[in-house]
């Protein structure tokens, strides 16, 4: 009798667990329906064409409770393909909507079903992963609300007036076209941006000397962005009033709290507020122990819930977004009144930039942390260029203050870093789990807009396989000159930030320069995840690994494994085309050139008006060889002909080059084995020998920035041919030079580039 | 005589047409901007104009401004904006109090606009706004909170003001401060916090009202010192949403060390400011 006493007792609750857990369990589905369709769009001044879905930019906010089942149908009404990211979500990897990767491609004209429960909660976004659409208008805000009974519910938080807000950008210039202008070190973006660091400027704020350490170590000016945006947008406007919430009007004493995302496709964000601190409340869609700052920054597809207050009435409070090069900003009023205004962050000192630059490089490309054992961006070497921070003009600080670029040492502000996030939970992985660690070097080139990891990219590795259980650690170590916001799919990482047991949850680390990260996360969910930079066009270079489960089973989505590889794959594998020619009262000048990750094929050409003057064509097709690219083996074709003077008895005079070698300039057809190095200062060395035996040596130096505008080049060669010449930059594919030629002589002409 | 005035006239209006003639689909209008002196109107046109697209000219006796404007091309909104963020209210836009502060001193025009602000600025009126409001809506708890909160922010807004070694600033929140202190109502106090209350209550207001007598940052860290001290007594029975953290410089008070209490775990020390902004260390977390 005892006995069954007790197995009454013990299944009762069992019994009300199993009732109550169904009722729980009873799933919602929720279903959206989203068209995607072509649409034209005037954010700043002209129409172009961007990406809509059901009519909007941004995306529509998607909006589930945990516990729901999420349905999403995605009509394709374009004529591309698609596909919708849900980023930070875990779900079944084949709804996680990577192109040739978890899924095919959604046709044009067909539609999609992506199926998951939602097993979170959080501030997420989502987006195109399909090519450059994201750039384009294809991002949204993807809100994802605790239970009311959770136990994690925070009063005061949760429960405050919200605002999902998805930052972005805009450009009037294609996507594909800032894509080829990126991989072609066009310096146009620069120039919108007043951030050329010419000559003339050096010398004009003093750091001449600084310029010339900076091309003598082969660096091109360095911005902390590399596009330049019309306009940023917050919800798809570049100044906007928040005025109430669900109809409930703000006024003074109100807390408000936003939930941002970066939907930007290469822009990091400064948030400031006018009205006072900031308190950040989660990060990444994971609640972090409320920490009061002055500003943050937010990376690329980053998450931060923040809450802020208004703190007068018959005021409106400008809380503004400010892109990390500080060139542009969007705003939003928050209350109702007068607005007050947060002061712009102060423009950037780049000389002091380069200046820090100099001394990270070292001769052989590597960086320099100097013992300083950067992490978690508690250090920021950009501060050098914060007037905010180091003041207006040279910054005071001592070459051995071992806080000489901690931001909350220098001033009296406080900026948010990831050692101040703390979970409110302990985030410990499954103790006893075998662990496997993985480290990479994140590398790039600046000048040939090369990404990866370890130097390779996508395209050149295998997937990384990892087992079902284990906890996977990753240590990562930037040793590029960019700042990169590194994407792990379908999973939350731990990120080791001396918090022990309360590390933060994250699917994004933004590591600088020179910073080591280490994140952990369990392997939990089969499939294959990709783990990128998620700077878009760093993406689309081949910024990223994916990581593959042992022993799997096949994907249904993906019916023929190898055709879905070598799409993804062709990605960085895409070679990018420049073209460009000098109109010269001379002649005309010009080249033309496809480049990929590692391969150059260019011809360059100069084409008289006469005989004399001659015609001729050189075509490389070379192999960039190491992490820098300054090595280029090539093999060669030459062509030219130029019918060279007679004197007075009829004789041709041969041209001897410099080794006492004669020259058949006139219509000659040449085969060239040849190396290109690049040297200190940029001047390019090229060595060529052709199948007759002569030997050619050349020096050249183009595209030397003297001001703003004005670019110089020389060239000089041991066939005893020189060239110099200036160029004047009137637009992004114009421009208007003068140059002399020993072959030409002197001539004026127009610049066309594309 | 004649004829010279109507030869001005015409070139007034000649010129006033050739510099109107710049800016097509053009839109005049005038509005208020506050300023003082000649240096304003400088300011306040060089902020406004915008090459063949918005031209201010500003009137130092009567504040108005006549923008003329493209209205294709911006909007009134745009060039207030932008005289805003040089310094100069309007009735629509408030300058960033940092650029309003570097203002040249005979720029520094009362902020009429300000005075709508000022309401609030003084943060204990709106907390008895925001007390009451929710007195309806919250439990006695959260009362509670916001009874002591304003004695809270007060202080941190004198240890802000200490750490920029700003006296002028620590002397009005000190001032903010005690009257903070004044406007708790004992009995809405848990008895926790009723007891250490009682205990400090007159130190509190007496080293706040020496903090608002003088400008002279040195004296008033004095002060400071038991300030603190006394208000960490408080805050550890005191419930708040947000941690905070309680701090140690061991050079302050002639090596003999001293706390403070701040709302930012990085250290940003109110006894030495600039000096030495990052002495000290946190020596305990309050939730």
């Amino acid at each position: 009798m005892d006995n069954q006493k007790n197995i009454y007792k013990k299944l009762l609750p069992i019994a009300i667990l199993l009732l109550t857990t169904t009722n729980t369990f009873a799933q919602k589905v929720v279903r959206y329906d989203l068209y995607v369709k072509d649409t034209l769009v005037n954010f700043a001044g002209k129409e172009k064409r961007a990406i809509a879905v059901n009519g909007q930019i941004p995306m529509p906010t998607l909006t589930f409770t945990e516990g729901d089942t999420a349905e999403i149908h995605v009509h394709n009404l374009l004529k591309e393909e698609t596909s919708l990211h849900w980023h930070g979500l875990f779900l079944p990897n084949k709804e996680d909507g990577v192109p040739n990767l978890t899924q095919m491609p959604i046709k044009p004209n067909t539609t999609h079903i992506y199926k998951f429960p939602i097993i979170q909660n959080g501030t997420h976004w989502y987006h195109s992963h399909s090519g450059l659409q994201e750039q384009i208008g294809m991002y949204g805000n993807f809100v994802m609300l605790k239970k009311a009974d959770d136990k994690t519910f925070r009063n005061g938080i949760d429960d405050l007036p919200t605002l999902p807000i998805v930052l972005s950008e805009w450009t009037n210039v294609k996507p594909e076209n800032i894509h080829r202008m990126l991989h072609n070190a066009n310096d146009y973006p620069a120039l919108k941006k007043n951030s050329v660091q010419s000559y003339g400027e050096a010398i004009k704020a003093g750091h001449f000397k600084t310029k010339l350490k900076n091309e003598w170590k082969r660096m091109l000016a360095m911005d902390v962005s590399d596009v330049y945006y019309e306009k940023i947008l917050m919800n798809g406007k570049p100044s906007s009033d928040l005025k109430s919430i669900d109809g409930k009007e703000l006024k003074a004493g109100d807390k408000v709290r936003l939930r941002i995302s970066n939907g930007g496709a290469s822009s990091y964000f400064w948030l400031t507020y006018a009205g006072g601190k900031i308190t950040v409340v989660a990060n990444d869609g994971n609640d972090v122990e409320p920490v009061e700052v002055d500003r943050l920054i937010i990376a690329v597809s980053e998450t931060y819930d923040i809450v802020v207050t208004i703190p007068a009435e018959n005021t409106a409070f400008e809380f503004l977004a400010t892109t990390e090069d500080r060139t542009n900003s969007a705003s939003m009023y928050i209350g109702n009144g007068i607005k007050q205004l947060q002061s712009p962050q102060p423009r950037l000192k780049y000389f002091e930039g380069m200046k820090m630059m100099n001394d990270m490089m070292k001769m052989n490309g590597d960086l320099d942390d100097m013992g300083m054992n950067m992490s978690l961006n508690q250090m920021d070497m950009n501060v050098v260029m914060y007037p905010e921070i180091t003041g207006d003009s040279k910054p005071k600080q001592s070459e051995n203050d071992p806080n000489r670029y901690n931001a909350n040492a220098l001033a009296d502000i406080v900026t948010l870093n990831y050692a101040m996030l703390k979970s409110p939970n302990n985030t410990s992985l499954p103790q006893n789990a075998p662990v496997k660690e993985l480290k990479f070097e994140l590398t790039g080139n600046m000048n040939r807009y090369v990404w990866s990891l370890d130097n390779k990219v996508v395209s050149e590795t295998d997937k990384i396989l990892i087992k079902k259980g284990e906890n996977v650690r990753i240590v990562l170590y930037n040793g590029s000159m960019m700042r990169h916001p590194m994407h792990l799919h379908g999973h939350d990482f731990r990120l080791l930030n001396g918090q022990g047991e309360n590390a933060p949850l994250k699917n994004i680390v933004d590591i600088m320069p020179m910073e080591t990260d280490t994140l952990e996360f369990n392997a939990n969910v089969e499939g294959d995840w990709f783990f990128h930079c998620h700077i878009l066009y760093h993406m689309m270079s081949g910024m990223g690994r994916v990581f593959s489960y042992e022993n799997q089973a096949p994907n249904p989505l993906i019916p023929n494994p190898k055709l879905a590889q070598r799409k993804l794959f062709a990605d960085d594998r895409a070679f990018h085309f420049m073209a460009e020619n000098d109109f010269a009262t001379n002649g005309n000048d010009g080249m033309a050139m496809v480049q990929g990750t590692r391969w150059s094929i260019g011809t360059e050409w100069r084409l008289g008006y006469n005989d004399h003057h001659g015609y001729e064509t050189e075509t490389h097709i070379g192999r960039y060889i190491g992490k820098m690219q300054w090595l280029m083996p090539f093999i060669g074709f030459d062509w030219r002909y130029r019918k060279l003077e007679t004197d007075a008895m009829g004789n041709v005079h041969g041209e001897k080059n410099l080794f006492g070698q004669t020259n058949t300039k006139d219509n000659r057809r040449q085969f060239s084995l040849g190396v290109a190095y690049t040297l200190p200062m940029l001047v390019v060395l090229q060595t060529e020998i052709y199948h007759d035996g002569n030997l050619r040596v050349q020096l050249m130096r183009e595209d030397i920035p003297i001001s703003k505008r004005v670019r110089a080049s020389f060239m000089v060669n041991t066939d005893k041919e020189y060239m110099a010449g200036l160029r004047y930059i009137v637009n992004k594919n114009i421009g208007l030079t003068t140059h002399y030629d020993s072959d030409m002589g002197l001539g004026f002409g127009v610049f066309l580039n594309y | 005589m004649k004829s010279i005035k109507i030869l001005m006239a015409i070139t007034v209006l000649l010129s006033f047409t050739a510099c109107n003639a710049q800016i097509k689909n053009a839109k005049t209008e005038s509005v208020k901007i506050f300023g003082n002196c000649g240096m304003c109107k400088t300011t306040i046109e060089k902020a406004g104009n915008k090459k063949k697209v918005a031209k201010v000219d500003w009137n130092k006796d009567t504040k108005m401004a006549i923008i003329t404007y493209d209205a294709k091309r911006t909007t009134q909104d745009e060039i207030l904006k932008r005289i805003a963020l040089s310094g100069y209210d309007s009735e629509k836009f408030l300058a960033p109090n940092d650029v309003y502060a570097k203002l040249p001193d005979c720029c520094q025009y009362e902020r009429k606009a300000q005075t709508v602000a000022k309401v609030e600025t003084p943060k204990t009126e709106v907390k008895e706004d925001h007390s009451t409001h929710n007195h309806s809506a919250m439990t006695e708890t959260r009362q509670d909170v916001s009874q002591l909160k304003a004695v809270f922010d007060n202080y941190f807004a004198v240890k802000d003001a200490l750490v920029k070694t700003d006296g002028n600033t620590s002397s009005t929140k000190a001032k903010e401060l005690l009257t903070a202190i004044n406007a708790v109502k004992m009995d809405k106090l848990t008895t926790e916090e009723h007891t250490v209350w009682m205990k400090v209550m007159k130190d509190l207001a007496f080293d706040a009202e020496h903090i608002a007598d003088t400008k002279d940052a040195s004296h008033q860290r004095d002060h400071f010192m038991p300030l603190s001290e006394n208000m960490y007594a408080l805050i550890k029975v005191s419930k708040t949403e947000t941690p905070t953290y309680y701090q140690f410089c061991p050079m302050a008070n002639d090596g003999k060390g001293a706390n403070w209490l701040s709302k930012e775990n990085a250290v940003k020390n109110p006894y030495y400011g600039s000096q030495m902004l990052t002495c000290g260390k946190v020596v305990e977390t309050i939730k």
